[in-house]
């Protein structure tokens, strides 16, 4: 599909933007220009510089309303599929709905979206689209099985599609490896004791991984941490993930889901 | 020769690497197949003593109960071995699939493999069984059919978190397979044409997959190199 006119303002949508690093992109989005349309099933406050709309991701019917509306707003230039839920402890313990839950937001939605703006041509050419996985792509993530199997596959969804969109709108897909973030989220999740001033402020990640995509990268892991980390995941999965067990499955004191 | 006789759950098991799976380990062992086809078009197709359920995967919680409810009819309080082999996905033009088209194959290879890992996990636990995860080479990405990649890639992440988790207790494996001559591609609605011919012989695959199954390794990639080297004949039994 041909885009012979370019809209005015430059449009940009991001979803899970209620908080965290989603609210972070919306932010920044909005604050470089980007008439920034945000996405989450919790609302972003009223004050907030972007235009949110409220879906659950995790309701196919929600997700196909959602993509009629989007495509009368776009076409977007910067898209950001962002939103994430977790569920950490021992795999068995999680309800089957819970999982089942995961990875209809964490995989599924961010790929029926993707898909159906291309298809109604809302992907402006020459634009960016950028999924966030996680660090834990490069290594196992025992204590998060079902979070870590949804953002390796939402990974190899980009890579996937990386060509093929190139190609065809002139559109470059990169994928995010953010690691730990200081956000409400990771602190709901993570192991009693652990140190949230070791992790990166979501502002830092967002400027990082959207420098990153403006440069066309695939790959993004943002800061020196992870980019080490996404090394020696490459290198030795095995015992990364061994330590992975200890630093987090061998700490867990409880389900969260 | 291998001993004990092994009660054994393949999904999937009605065609492809899965039936010839069943075929090699069906004298051996007890097998219980779930598939998507109903009883009358199935059975035909298992050899004989096979045990079966009609359990199609684009309903995960439901096939995981059917699938539970056929082991416990079964009368097993143990298991050996759960193959989750059964996949499907869809060849597409520009790396655009429809919404129904991403579902399916994320139900089907993803979410389903997940529930029932976690619903039959107290089987396995009881046997010190193996789980093995039936990937794909495509699991590293393949823009002719995204989703089915990506599936791939989320069993392959499933299986390096479980077998971290499961350590001692239920090995915990991801197995990726090659291109193979199965159905499959046709029914995806992709025509590999003349390459199809040098695709490893489902029988052969299976044969693979079967030592690999009993040396509980992983990840393990299953293609050409092995093939080539006489994988199918060197690689062990279950």
């Amino acid at each position: 599909m041909e885009w012979t006119a370019v809209s005015a303002a430059r449009k940009a949508l991001v979803t899970g933007a209620s908080a965290g690093l989603g609210r972070a992109f919306a932010e920044r989005l909005a604050a470089g220009g980007h008439a920034v349309t945000g996405i989450d099933r919790d609302a972003a406050g009223a004050d907030v510089p972007f235009d949110h709309l409220l879906c659950d991701l995790a309701d196919p019917g929600a997700v196909d309303a959602l993509i009629a509306e989007l495509a009368a707003r776009g076409p977007f230039d910067r898209v950001i599929l962002n939103a994430g839920i977790s569920a950490t402890g021992r795999f068995e313990t999680i309800p089957p709905e819970a999982h089942a839950r995961l990875l209809a937001v964490n995989t599924e939605a961010p790929m029926v979206l993707t898909a159906g703006l291309a298809a109604a041509g809302a992907l402006g050419r020459g634009g960016r689209l950028i999924f966030v996985s996680s660090l834990s792509h490069f290594t196992g993530y025992p204590g998060a099985a079902s979070y870590g199997a949804s953002k390796d596959a939402l990974a190899a969804y980009a890579r996937s599609i990386r060509k093929p969109f190139e190609k065809a709108f002139g559109v470059s897909v990169s994928v995010a490896c953010p690691g730990p973030l200081r956000t409400d989220h990771a602190a709901r999740h993570a192991p009693e004791g652990t140190d949230a001033k070791k992790r990166m402020p979501p502002d830092e990640a967002a400027r990082r991984i959207l420098a990153d995509a403006e440069r066309g990268r695939a790959m993004i892991t943002p800061g020196s941490g992870a980019a080490m980390f996404a090394l020696l995941g490459r290198l030795a999965p095995g015992p990364v993930t061994s330590a992975m067990k200890r630093i987090i499955y061998d700490k867990l004191d409880r389900s969260v889901f | 020769m291998t001993g004990a006789r092994r009660r054994i759950v393949i999904t999937g098991g009605t065609s492809g690497i899965g039936l010839e799976l069943v075929r090699r380990l069906s004298g051996r062992h007890d097998i219980l197949v779930a598939g998507r086809r109903e009883d009358a078009d199935a059975l035909p197709v298992l050899p004989d003593g096979v045990r079966y359920v009609h359990a199609p995967l684009t309903d995960p919680e439901a096939a995981t109960q059917a699938i539970a409810e056929a082991i416990l009819k079964a009368g097993w309080v143990k298991l050996d071995n759960l193959v989750l082999n059964a996949g499907t996905g869809f060849a597409v033009d520009g790396g655009i699939e429809t919404a129904g088209q991403i579902r399916d194959t994320l139900a089907v290879n993803l979410t389903a493999s997940a529930l029932l890992a976690r619903a039959l996990f107290p089987w396995l636990d009881k046997a010190g069984g193996t789980l093995t995860f039936v990937g794909s080479v495509a699991y590293k990405g393949q823009g002719l059919f995204p989703a089915y990649a990506a599936s791939k890639a989320g069993l392959h992440g499933l299986a390096r978190a479980l077998r971290a988790e499961w350590a001692g207790r239920v090995a915990v494996q991801v197995v990726h397979p090659g291109p193979t001559r199965t159905e499959m591609h046709q029914k995806a609605g992709h025509d590999p044409g003349r390459l199809r011919t040098i695709f490893i012989p489902a029988y052969s695959m299976a044969a693979m997959l079967e030592g690999v199954i009993a040396a509980r390794r992983s990840p393990v990639t299953l293609s050409f190199g092995r093939y080539w080297t006489g994988g199918a004949a060197w690689s062990g039994r279950l």
